[in-house]
């Protein structure tokens, strides 16, 4: 059993608590239009420019279930000093979920914390088993409203939101995380029909992530157009009208 | 602007503080021309009595001053941050440079004209006769090439004496000097001279005599100095601080130290006069938050003192060491980039019943040394796991300031380490600091324990590979195992290896005997032999074994260079044949030039595994190359073994400070895709931006290491940008850190440079904004703007950890 793995990020602070690994899977079935990491849309490995070396490189490696296992074990020292722990990203983990659930088994057998960042986008059945292994679970919902969010993603929310609702029901520890991209979501309405998503849900906690153009540089690198070039990036203290709709509906609103 | 954390100095501290950073750097001749006086006038007189009769003509008669801004008194030289000359170690380097001092590229001082005819004046009678003249003399023929070719350097033993250790300053100020001047009178009393033994130590207790006598009369003459300026001041406050100045300087250090100021005052003299006495550096203060701390709590608790006034003293106290200044040759300046005197204190840690030691007065010290931000003291604080969050915070606010303290050494190996070695469980516990990384039992143990000499690794694997021969001059200097070129397998590379690093840890043996013979012989320090124990009981100086224990270390440089060039060879000849050993010897004696040797050097850096990202791969060849050299240098004791201390044997120290700088300019390209005369990698940290998998990697690979054997220090730094530790759950994830290096991997020695590139740069362009900009450069902290440029580049290069 393999995965297609894109990068594995020792000594990383937010993505959970504690000192972490984050296991970064590729291949996504979303096409978000912002998205900071467009090396990790294929499910295969990819050739990409590397301005430091001055040469193509390759994006992304199989690696069999031993061997992610054994490099995140390697800081087990220091999960365990610090309450940290392994959290596995992407991409989106789902789209390889028989392997990720397997290696959060067997981290949960090694007693280390797990956290996972997912955008929700598989079948609820799926989720649902691989869920129970998530000590952590943070969840990116895009758009509240169907329609902007295939026209933002390319996908429809409605298994994101069926396994959003599976999650806010039976997951212990959920955060609900929000990219708010200028011209997209960014609008005190916006703001507001998120907070009454979540209230539905019963959700009383969310994380905005305000737009950045870190990826920006990739996309030319991988040779691949991108949308959003020049569009200016937010700041959190952008955002403090959309913390205040969010705090007024009863949501804890933490701007990242 | 925003109080800062650990608020302002006061007004006269900062004023002191504005006039310390005004003063330039110049060579004072004064103490040279005092001492020529001297040993010309004592030149029939036993060793010890000579220098003794030296240090009581210098503090007799040198210029002495009291800042109007001062509340302790005691000067170095003519003027602050002159740094004084000590002709009796070496004046070759002194006269051939007198011109140049002041072009240099970094470390500048100046001189004037004056100075110039002094020394020039006073130099022949040093004309082999110095220590330096007869330590080079000294070292047989086939080690002395290994020294001229720069693969083993000694220069700081030969050019300036010992020092590298910490005295009893607890003794010092509980019982007075004058209790050690009973005691030598006793032993002197009870001597049967009829022995050639005891008549020998017959002088050493004279000598002792004389300089406490000498010590006593140096601090009357600021007592009767501040009586004077009393006499003529106008401020009535100053005039009583004066006043109070006068009656302390005439109590202490001979008398003991009753109250908190006192005991300031009495460490400090003796700080200052050692290093009048001997040109040495790392002269430590030991753990100053537990002898001073029953001063400070009956003062505090008898209000004679308030907390305030106790930071403001503290400061005045870190000021005063900050005026210590110290020229080297240039060669030598090069390893010790950023003049420092490496004067270490230390706090925390355990108590000599294994409790936590921190207490109010930790915090005092840290307050105090951030709100001064000098590189002058070095401070460490000793880890340990029972440390709480609470203190380790603290820690992580004075980090953030950015000049790289505090340093952190962890009881958890170096307490176990020591005992191993035979050191009491109770002195194992009282350990400190000493210098940068490395650790000593304070009043009980002799010079150095580490900083003898220094071998080029990457230098010696290059000669292996040349068949013992020195690719540069074609010198050979040990017996090979055939030629790199030849070699079919990667076990001859490591048998080629193994047999030359021991033929050169031999080398540096008997270099170091050397230097230790004459230094013995030439230059006994008397007051810092007196503070030490035993050497009173023993009748003996530090040299000849007086201390209660002496073990020392060398350094070894390019820990990472050798590690990465091991794993390259092994990886890209032999296993995977991406070239041969005769491509690869030959772009490394081009230096990689031409297409093929860029091609080569690529592959060396890109495909070959690097130290400092947990592979296991090369990490455990550089455990077997270290291997190799402490396996050979614990076979040889030093000079005073069966002399009288426990141990008199070696062990191993990678606290390069910046001989990697200075030893990377002499080595060709080695085969990490390293170029020829750029710096090796520091201590044992990962070369330059080789270690991509962030910190908790580079702690890994570190604590490969066989740490319990590399007693001396294992000298780790770590970059890290402001932003990192801008949010508190951040500075927490940094504390765990830490706490993880130490608690689970046993790690010895870990520094933090919280400094951003950008900042670092910008200093290098505008060098006049950022004139107290002081940076971590390995087991100490520097001006920035002091160092050369190839030490700063080689600052701003080291891997930053963002996150």
């Amino acid at each position: 059993m393999k995965a297609c793995v894109f990068n594995i990020q020792k000594f990383s602070l937010h993505d959970g608590p504690g000192i972490r690994t984050v296991v970064f899977f590729k291949g996504c079935p979303l096409r978000c239009k912002w998205c900071a990491n467009p090396e990790s849309f294929k499910l295969q490995p990819e050739l990409m420019w590397d301005p430091v070396k001055k040469a193509e490189i390759t994006v992304g490696e199989y690696k069999t279930l031993d061997a992610i296992l054994d490099e995140v074990m390697k800081d087990i020292d220091f999960y365990e000093e610090s309450g940290g722990g392994v959290t596995l990203s992407g991409g989106e983990v789902l789209a390889q979920a028989g392997f990720a659930t397997e290696l959060l088994k067997q981290l949960k057998a090694n007693n280390i914390h797990t956290a996972c960042e997912t955008t929700g986008y598989t079948s609820p059945a799926v989720f649902a088993e691989f869920m129970t292994h998530v000590d952590l679970l943070f969840f990116d919902v895009k758009h509240y409203d169907n329609t902007r969010h295939a026209a933002g993603t390319g996908v429809s929310n409605e298994l994101i939101l069926a396994n959003l609702a599976t999650a806010a029901t039976l997951h212990p520890n959920l955060l609900v995380r929000i990219p708010i991209i200028p011209n997209y979501n960014d609008t005190l309405e916006d703001a507001s029909g998120f907070a009454k998503l979540l209230k539905e849900h019963d959700i009383h906690q969310v994380e905005l992530l305000p737009f950045h153009q870190f990826g920006e540089k990739k996309y030319e690198y991988l040779g691949k157009d991108y949308a959003l070039l020049d569009l200016p990036q937010l700041h959190s203290e952008d955002l403090a009208e959309h913390q205040r709709i969010f705090e007024y509906h009863g949501i804890k609103c933490r701007v990242r | 602007m925003n109080t800062p954390y650990f608020g302002n100095l006061t007004e006269r501290m900062n004023a002191f503080r504005e006039n310390l950073l005004d003063a330039k750097s110049y060579a004072c001749a004064e103490r040279a021309v005092l001492t020529t006086e001297s040993y010309k006038k004592y030149l029939d007189q036993p060793v010890v009595l000579k220098r003794a009769y030296m240090l009581k003509n210098i503090l007799d008669n040198m210029t002495i001053f009291i800042e109007d801004e001062t509340l302790i008194a005691g000067n170095q030289a003519k003027e602050n941050r002159f740094a004084p000359i000590f002709p009796e170690y070496a004046m070759d380097w002194v006269i051939n440079e007198l011109d140049e001092f002041d072009k240099r590229d970094g470390d500048v001082f100046y001189i004037t004209e004056e100075t110039k005819d002094q020394l020039r004046e006073i130099a022949p009678f040093w004309e082999n006769n110095t220590v330096k003249a007869r330590g080079l003399a000294a070292i047989p023929p086939k080690s002395r090439v290994c020294y001229d070719l720069g693969i083993i350097k000694a220069e700081g033993n030969i050019t300036s004496g010992d020092a590298h250790i910490a005295v009893s300053y607890e003794d010092v100020i509980n019982h007075g000097l004058v209790s050690f001047e009973q005691r030598t009178r006793e032993m002197l009393e009870s001597l049967d001279i009829t022995t050639i033994e005891n008549q020998k130590k017959s002088y050493f207790y004279e000598s002792i005599l004389i300089v406490i006598d000498a010590v006593k009369a140096f601090s009357n003459r600021y007592a009767q100095l501040a009586h004077d300026m009393a006499e003529k001041e106008t401020d009535p406050k100053r005039e009583k601080e004066l006043r109070e100045m006068a009656m302390r300087c005439e109590k202490v250090p001979y008398h003991k130290a009753e109250t908190f100021h006192e005991a300031v005052q009495s460490i400090w003299m003796i700080q200052l006069i050692l290093q009048i006495e001997s040109n040495g550096h790392s002269l430590s203060y030991g753990r100053m938050d537990q002898f001073l701390y029953p001063f400070y709590l009956k003062d505090i608790a008898e209000k004679v003192i308030t907390e305030d006034e106790a930071t403001e003293l503290l400061v005045n106290l870190w000021l005063k060491t900050f005026t210590i200044n110290k020229i080297r040759s240039w060669t030598h300046t090069q390893f010790s980039a950023g003049s420092p005197l490496y004067q270490n204190v230390t706090i925390g840690g355990q108590t000599k019943d294994k409790k936590d030691a921190v207490n109010a007065l930790s915090y005092q010290i840290l307050k105090s040394v951030a709100q001064t931000k000098l590189p002058q003291p070095n401070l460490t604080v000793r880890y340990h796991a029972g440390l709480d969050d609470q203190f380790m915070k603290e820690c992580v606010e004075v980090l953030r300031l950015g000049f790289g303290m505090p340093a952190f050494n962890s009881d958890e190996i170096i307490i176990p380490s020591f005992i191993e070695r035979g050191v009491s469980e109770e002195d194992a516990y009282n350990y400190s600091a000493i210098g940068c990384v490395e650790t000593a039992v304070p009043g009980k143990w002799g010079y150095r324990c580490t900083g003898m000499s220094f071998i080029n690794f990457p230098k010696t694997l290059l000669i292996a590979m040349n068949n013992g021969v020195d690719p540069k001059t074609g010198t050979r200097l040990a017996e090979g195992v055939g030629h790199f070129k030849d070699m079919t397998t990667y076990a001859e590379v490591e048998q080629a290896w193994d047999k030359v690093i021991r033929e050169f840890t031999r080398h540096s043996v008997i270099i170091e005997n050397s230097c230790d013979l004459v230094l013995e012989q030439d230059v006994p320090d008397v007051l810092c032999s007196a503070l030490t124990e035993d050497c009173i009981g023993r009748g003996l100086t530090l040299k000849e074994g007086g201390a209660v224990y002496d073990f020392i270390s060398g350094l070894q440089v390019g820990i990472a260079n050798l590690a990465d060039s091991l794993a390259a060879i092994k990886k890209l000849v032999f296993e995977e044949e991406r070239f041969t050993s005769v491509q690869l010897w030959d772009a490394l004696n081009n230096n990689f030039e031409g297409v093929e040797g860029e091609a080569i050097r690529k592959l060396l850096v890109n495909d070959a595994p690097k130290y400092g990202n947990d592979d296991d791969y090369v990490d455990q060849l550089a455990v077997d190359a270290y291997r190799s050299y402490i396996d050979e240098v614990v076979k040889y004791p030093n000079t005073r073994f069966g002399r009288g201390p426990i141990g008199g044997t070696r062990y191993a120290g990678t606290s390069s400070i910046s001989a990697n700088v200075g030893q990377g300019r002499s080595t060709m390209a080695t085969p990490d895709g390293r170029k020829a005369e750029t710096p090796l990698a520091e201590g044992c940290s990962p070369s330059h931006n080789r270690d991509k998998n962030g910190p908790t990697a580079v702690l890994k690979t570190v604590s490969k290491l066989p740490t319990k054997d590399i007693t001396g220090g294992v000298l780790l730094n770590q970059k890290v940008t402001p932003q990192v530790l801008a949010k508190e759950e951040d500075r927490m994830k940094l504390i765990a850190l830490v706490r993880t290096f130490f608690n689970r991997l046993h790690g010895y020695h870990i520094q933090y440079n919280v400094v951003s590139r950008e900042m670092l740069l910008e200093a290098q362009k505008h060098p006049e904004k950022h004139r107290d900009l002081v940076v971590r450069v390995a087991g100490y902290s520097a001006f920035f703007n002091v160092l050369s440029k190839t030490t700063q580049d080689d600052i701003i290069n080291r891997t930053e950890h963002v996150l």
